[in-house]
């Protein structure tokens, strides 16, 4: 007989979460997720200068604040044909790699990790649903939980050489970099990431492929579609050609067939959201957010984004597919190495970057953002593709519009009736498509249905950040008590990631 | 590396005369650290981003010896729910809560409160059938818990969920409680403002606190302006951004910014926002984000 258990809240990860998953004869069936907090910065952002929004757009997460940045002052780029110095180019480059590092070792040691080895005993990490403990009680993963505190803070001391500050920086502006790289900032930024390297490649990745060994199931455990998309990131010249980790995408888990990017098929579903379904598979450069509440069938405030109607995986291991730098399969394991392979291949990359800039260049040039117009901001957060869309008129920001990582892997299903075996495995848009996530989910083994802890390592593999997904609420067992004033309300802001 | 009690009493000892302690509470701080777990501490997130917790993990004593959030943990308070950092899910975490709830605890709090819609754009766990507001949870413990603090501007003040048009309402704690908090605003705060108030809690000692409830120490009086103490007080103004100068012409909230950021600086003394040329955005005021936006005046 189905159990139904709801897991609220789903913790280690940034925000909040829940998530109601169907398990019978000991596997996952059925999975729905849910995010629990809204907030409405879109709303916010409306009517400001564009300027303020990479000041603004850095608070929607903390984890991730320098993505943001970078996305967002890469649209207002966009807006108005800003062309950036090689070194503002370059600065933006190691500071948002520095966050890159931070997230990763933060992701792993501390959200990740204790799903498959014992913290120590007591809190916050103990209690713990501890029903398949592979490792011995004295495993040096848990014993580097104390190295990777140090490890995440010097990636962030890192960033903040360049960045002034962390986890937010405002040396992102449009145009370029604010801070002016000096010998000794080079010293400084060198030396912590030899450190950190070290760190990454003798204690992080030994600890990930460790890892492989004691739960090689989770080869197979959360495999999901096989689509991947990234939008790519690190700039290696001024037109952005080239790119450390390219833009491009994979379907259906076929390697060698990287296919590239139509930003032109994006879209945004909302046949189970709540949301009006005339808003149904808009583009998010016309987004429009019309909230519809109740709703058959709808159980999430999350849109879905899909890619040509589809279903796709952003991340760590969807960039490095995407790139032809991974070369395992899809799944919780692969999910975090091709994370951990990252880390390392971009550590290198930074070391190279940091001998290019040129002391006494331009970081900045001086230019004055377009008052009226439209721009695009692609980027990658550590945890998968970024995208800011903004729009101005007489100097100020009319729309501003934002597609999250979690927000594509999180996103609830869509289309077809809310039956049993509908789920199209194929996800090629025909019937009902699960959510990236929920897909994945479906299949994991449980042995303990009171303590679905499997459950929790294929959800903690994608490195949610509800922070910045934004908005599913409760699913229609209970229904939260929303009015026709809500809906009202928020008609205007309601963020669709 | 993981102090011992005793080398963080060395710590706050150096350090005293910053963190307002004096020789008594000194004392008391001992027999507080010679307890074994350290008092128990309900970390609750509201309207928040988690940057807070991010920057406590920043955390690095300035003098010998090295104490980090590693150390805070493990030594100093037992940290039974915090639904990024705990081990527990589910109802095991609620039901950790719960029991942390009935007991002696000190409440807090990251992130705004809303209000709006019944407080139902933010809910924090699932009990009894139903979704817990952010709104219900901290009206329920507020007015049981030792002490309440408000980590960051946005408990601290409403913050940036809270900026015009506030689309959900929210609240500081102190607003949506009705009951007294201790502010240590900053977006994000610095993780030693937030390790300084816990040591003189841990001491039996209530911080003196400024006119919107911050510790004073950390905030009050004309040697905690942030113009006043910034090293390019009196340098010529930059022109442009890219330039190193004084960024009063760019929009630098300095002048009107309580906060020691240019003396304690950021990252384990690495740098601090106008350090990079980026100008002080005014983080730490209850004003913030509305009274300071646009943040840049060109």
């Amino acid at each position: 007989m189905a159990t139904i258990k709801i897991i609220d809240p789903v913790t280690r990860i940034e925000g909040h979460m829940s998530v109601e998953v169907t398990i019978d004869r000991k596997r996952v069936t059925d999975a729905r997720c849910t995010g629990t907090m809204f907030r409405g910065f879109e709303t916010i952002l409306n009517g400001r200068q564009p300027t303020d929004a990479p000041v603004i757009t850095q608070r929607i997460c903390g984890v991730c604040p320098i993505a943001h940045g970078m996305a967002s002052v890469s649209a207002l780029d966009s807006l108005s044909g800003f062309k950036i110095p090689d070194n503002g180019r370059i600065l933006r480059n190691l500071t948002l790699g520095a966050n890159f590092i931070q997230s990763h070792i933060l992701h792993f040691y501390f959200l990740a990790a204790p799903d498959f080895v014992a913290g120590p005993a007591m809190a916050p990490w103990t209690p713990a649903w501890d029903g398949d403990v592979r490792l011995p009680a004295n495993d040096s993963i848990a014993s580097h939980l104390v190295p990777a505190i140090e490890a995440r803070r010097r990636a962030h001391e890192m960033g903040a050489v360049f960045g002034g500050r962390m986890p937010t920086a405002h040396s992102f502006i449009p145009g370029g970099f604010t801070a002016v790289p000096t010998q000794t900032d080079l010293d400084k930024f060198r030396s912590q990431l030899g450190w950190l390297l070290d760190f990454i490649t003798n204690t992080y990745v030994p600890d990930v492929q460790k890892l492989r060994s004691f739960y090689s199931d989770y080869l197979s455990i959360g495999t999901g579609y096989g689509n991947l998309m990234a939008f790519g990131v690190f700039d290696l010249d001024a037109s952005g050609s080239r790119k450390l980790f390219r833009r491009g995408l994979v379907e259906g888990g076929r390697k060698g067939a990287t296919g590239s990017l139509n930003l032109s098929r994006i879209t945004e579903s909302v046949t189970n959201s709540w949301y009006d379904d005339r808003t149904n598979n808009l583009s998010p450069a016309k987004g429009k957010t019309v909230p519809l509440y109740p709703k058959k069938d709808a159980y999430s405030w999350l849109k879905a984004p899909r890619y040509n109607g589809k279903p796709f995986e952003v991340g760590p291991l969807a960039r490095m597919w995407v790139n032809g730098d991974y070369q395992g399969g899809i799944s919780v394991l692969d999910r975090h190495l091709a994370r951990a392979l990252e880390t390392q291949k971009l550590a290198r990359a930074m070391q190279g970057w940091l001998e290019q800039l040129n002391l006494g260049a331009p970081v900045y040039s001086e230019q004055r953002v377009r008052t009226a117009g439209s721009g695009v901001g692609l980027t990658e957060a550590a945890r998968g593709a970024l995208g800011h869309w903004v729009s101005t008129s007489g100097g100020k920001i009319t729309n501003y519009q934002i597609i999250t990582p979690t927000c594509w892997n999180a996103s609830p299903r869509v289309g077809g009736s809310d039956g049993e075996d509908d789920d199209d495995d194929r996800g090629d848009g025909s019937r009902q498509t699960l959510g990236p996530m929920e897909r994945a989910l479906v299949g994991t083994p449980v042995q303990d249905p009171a303590k679905p802890i499997e459950v929790l390592r294929v959800i903690h593999s994608f490195d949610p950040c509800l922070s910045c997904a934004v908005h599913i609420m409760r699913p229609k067992r209970a229904p939260m008590v929303l009015n026709a004033g809500m809906a009202t309300g928020l008609g205007v802001g309601v963020p669709r990631c | 590396m993981i102090i011992s009690r005793r080398q963080f009493l060395t710590y706050c000892t150096a350090s005293a005369a910053l963190l307002g302690l004096d020789w008594s509470g000194l004392k008391s701080l001992e027999k507080a650290l010679a307890a074994t777990n350290g008092p128990t501490v309900i970390w609750l997130s509201g309207t928040a981003c988690t940057g807070c917790t991010v920057s406590l993990a920043n955390r690095v004593a300035a003098v010998d010896p090295v104490t980090d959030v590693g150390d805070l943990l493990i030594n100093h308070i037992n940290l039974v729910y915090h639904s990024t950092l705990m081990g527990a899910a589910g109802d095991q975490a609620v039901s950790s809560l719960k029991t942390a709830a009935a007991g002696s605890f000190v409440l807090v709090v990251e992130g705004g409160i809303p209000t709006a819609f019944g407080g139902n754009t933010c809910t924090l766990y699932y009990d009894r059938g139903k979704a817990v507001t952010a709104l219900d949870a901290v009206n329920s413990l507020a007015s049981r818990s030792l002490a309440n603090l408000a980590v960051g501007t946005c408990a601290s003040f409403g913050g940036m969920a809270s900026a015009s048009p506030n689309p959900t309402g929210v609240k500081s704690l102190a607003a949506a409680t009705g009951k007294p908090a201790i502010n240590i605003p900053g977006c994000p705060t610095h993780p030693d403002w937030v390790v300084g108030t816990i040591a003189l809690l841990l001491a039996g000692q209530v911080p003196a606190l400024d006119a919107h409830g911050r510790p004073a120490v950390f905030f009050e009086g004309p040697g905690r302006n942030v113009h006043e103490q910034c090293p390019r007080n009196g340098m010529t103004e930059a022109a442009t951004f890219g330039q190193v100068g004084c960024l009063r012409g760019l929009g630098c909230h300095g002048p009107e910014t309580q906060a020691e950021c240019p003396s304690r600086q950021w990252n384990n003394n690495t740098n601090w926002c106008v350090g990079a040329n980026s100008v002080c955005l005014g983080c730490t005021e209850s004003g913030f984000p509305d009274a300071f936006s646009p943040f840049y005046s060109r």
